[in-house]
């Protein structure tokens, strides 16, 4: 439910480590691939991604929005706090902004606030938006990937 | 797959991409890999409870095979942004009407150039991007900006 109170609230900070067999994992699932060999070699082989141009593996583009559910007790966790109802829960929107590859073995710290929330429509009919704004940011204090999730209670 | 800036025109097209038609384990794959346990993506029994007929891709496949499709073309090093909403849900394959299902189930990604710019001191470039499924439904709209050498 949309909860005015909740804007510009900071959800806690979480650090967690991008692990290498994770990406590959995550590689495999969004190509439907049955072995990592099929995958695009950046994404498990040190030595390729250095000769594509990378300082090592790196994730792939929505690597980032995993971060929501490793941290803070995962998706029930997050919805919890946020007074967000699981049974009319679905994605609406999702947008990234790129200053850097995340790269295997990187410490990141995910921070996340609620930037908006608000009820859409009338009636019976109302729809509860949420907007998320996220910041990766690794151990050397670079900001990465900073993204935007929009979530609506339908 | 070497492109150059200067290779890019408005109006160029993407590739088209198409995907495996989703099956309730490329679900579950992405569900390990991802953390994403909304019951709703694996669970019959939670999206019978929820008045649903069955359970749903979750968006952030759609979009993360729409992610693929993109560094197919353009190099992960290149992208700058990359934004998707979500327009309607899809259903795995019924493996045992795979026949009738398949197609509801296979994502098809198509995209245009509708900007060149300078940005942050680069020359960049704007797409477009659609995501339907076989039958013509569409999934997901969206777009990406990209830098190329």
């Amino acid at each position: 439910m949309a909860d005015k109170s909740k804007i510009g609230m900071e959800l806690p900070a979480y650090t967690f480590t991008v692990e290498k067999d994770k990406i590959i994992e995550f590689a495999i699932a969004i190509s439907q691939k049955g072995r990592k060999e099929e995958t695009n070699p950046i994404y498990y082989d040190e030595e390729a991604a250095k000769k594509a141009g990378y300082k090592g593996i790196i994730a792939p583009p929505t690597f980032a929005t995993s971060s929501f559910f490793w941290t803070g007790g995962g998706l029930m966790g997050a919805i919890k706090i946020l007074g967000i109802d699981l049974n009319r829960l679905l994605d609406r929107e999702e947008e990234y902004e790129y200053f850097g590859n995340i790269y295997a073995g990187d410490v990141m710290t995910r921070k996340m606030k609620v930037i908006d929330m608000y009820t859409k429509g009338k009636g019976r009919r109302t729809i509860d938006v949420t907007i998320l704004e996220t910041e990766l940011i690794n151990q050397r204090g670079e900001l990465l990937v900073k993204y935007r999730s929009t979530l609506m209670e339908i | 797959m070497d492109i150059n800036y200067n290779d890019i025109e408005i109006g160029n097209e993407m590739p088209v991409y198409s995907s495996a038609p989703i099956t309730r384990t490329d679900l579950v794959r992405y569900a390990g890999a991802s953390g994403d346990f909304n019951p709703l993506h694996h669970d019959h029994t939670f999206v019978k409870l929820i008045g649903m007929k069955n359970v749903i891709a979750h968006g952030m496949l759609i979009m993360g095979i729409v992610g693929e499709a993109i560094t197919s073309w353009i190099e992960n090093k290149y992208l700058r942004k990359f934004g998707a909403r979500f327009l309607s849900m899809t259903e795995p394959v019924d493996w045992d009407d795979e026949e009738n299902t398949k197609d509801r189930a296979t994502i098809i990604v198509s995209g245009k150039i509708v900007k060149k710019f300078e940005e942050n001191g680069e020359k960049r470039f704007q797409c477009e991007i659609i995501a339907q499924d076989a039958l013509g439904s569409k999934k997901l709209s969206g777009f990406f900006i990209a830098t190329l050498p």
